[in-house]
């Protein structure tokens, strides 16, 4: 069934443009089309993971009405070689855009939410995606509660940080809730992962606090923070238990499993 | 059958396709007299330059939020439209669709019988 995923966090640093670049290239490895656009606009960071700096069309473009989806879009061929597609969707790294994308009135907002919600006809239905993921900027900014709008699913990276926890908690119930939209949990960057009383007492938040599914629970894998953004797992390292679990969650995914 | 025949046996389809149109309109008036005295004048205030962007969703009340949720998606639907999304009946949503009218975060468009919502983003470009 074809979804547009929206990959959000309270706050920053809980790992979801990793989540969100190996996910999508999951998704395309099993052969599926799959965008992904990178909505965080203050700290833009899809075209380094994805080695694309040398990028001149941007995401901020087609939000401003200036270009089509269909330039915007780039195919990531050569970098993530996939059974199906991956193309992807920049933000502009200049600190220019980033200051004129701060900028924004609620107007833009409100324009900006209507591009949204038109890539469903436009890549969904008429160049036949099969998977939009949108990499969220943290916390309740503008872009991020446009995304979570205009997604099937929302995706919510986590960690064990007390304000982190106490945040998600609140955006569960303040903005997912109320947008009556399907919600997971990733809990990430978990330490002591193996021993049962941790997945259990994690597995007990999930349940009681954040009362929605818990699709995945990663450990703290010092190999990930050791290469430093510079390898999408799924890619390069295929029989990591990182890639492992990514790859669970994209099943739960594509079996609608939420 | 002679031409004045077949005219003479339209007119009263015509009239009654009229009366049944002014009766519509007439029950989509009702409907938003009727959901003013529910909820009071003071909720639905007009906004002059209101837009329904995702702060103003987050701001309105649930039962409304999800109408306009519904034409966000839809990007322009009538109130048939989004009672089969919502699953509430099509008379509560015509009544909620025109309280947003009267807000200002949706436009109203008839086409022949049919009324039509919309968010008018593009209106400031």
């Amino acid at each position: 069934m074809k979804k547009i995923i929206a990959v959000h966090s309270y706050k920053g640093g809980t790992g979801k443009t990793a989540l969100s670049v190996n996910l999508a290239a999951s998704l395309a490895k099993r052969g599926k089309k799959v965008a992904i656009l990178d909505l965080d606009f203050r700290a833009p960071s899809l075209f380094s993971i994805l080695k694309m700096e040398n990028s001149t069309v941007w995401l901020n473009d087609y939000l401003n009405g200036a270009s089509t989806i269909n330039k915007i879009l780039q195919d990531t061929n050569g970098k993530i070689p996939s059974n199906g597609k991956l193309f992807a969707g920049l933000a502009n790294p200049s600190t220019e855009a980033i200051r004129d994308m701060s900028a924004k009135d609620r107007k833009w907002e409100m324009r900006a939410l209507g591009r949204l919600l038109s890539l469903r006809n436009s890549l969904l239905k008429e160049e036949d995606f099969d998977y939009i993921l949108f990499d969220t900027s943290p916390g309740l900014q503008y872009s991020s509660i446009n995304a979570i709008v205009a997604a099937d699913l929302v995706v919510v990276a986590t960690t064990g940080d007390r304000s982190d926890v106490n945040g998600t908690c609140r955006m569960l119930q303040e903005l997912y809730n109320l947008f009556e939209k399907k919600t997971g949990v990733v809990i990430n960057k978990v330490l002591d992962a193996d021993l049962d009383s941790k997945k259990e007492e994690l597995n007990k938040r999930a349940k009681d606090v954040y009362q929605v599914p818990l699709l995945g629970l990663i450990p703290c894998f010092c190999e990930v923070l050791r290469a430093e953004g510079n390898l999408i797992f799924v890619q390069d390292r295929p029989d990591h238990p990182f890639t492992k679990i990514i790859n669970e969650i994209a099943t739960r995914i594509e079996k609608n499993e939420i | 059958m002679k031409k004045n025949e077949l005219l003479l046996s339209k007119k009263p389809l015509n009239v009654l396709e009229k009366i049944k149109e002014n009766l519509e309109r007439l029950n989509e008036k009702m409907e938003i007299m009727i959901e003013i005295q529910r909820h009071g004048k003071k909720e639905l205030q007009a906004f002059p330059d209101a837009s329904l962007d995702v702060m103003t969703l987050l701001s309105l009340p649930d039962h409304l939020r999800k109408t306009a949720m519904t034409i966000c998606r839809c990007g322009r639907a009538t109130a048939q439209e989004v009672s089969s999304q919502t699953k509430r009946a099509r008379a509560v949503e015509s009544a909620y669709l025109n309280q947003l009218v009267i807000m200002g975060y949706l436009k109203k468009e008839r086409k022949g019988r049919k009324a039509y919502f919309y968010a008018d983003r593009e209106k400031q470009e």
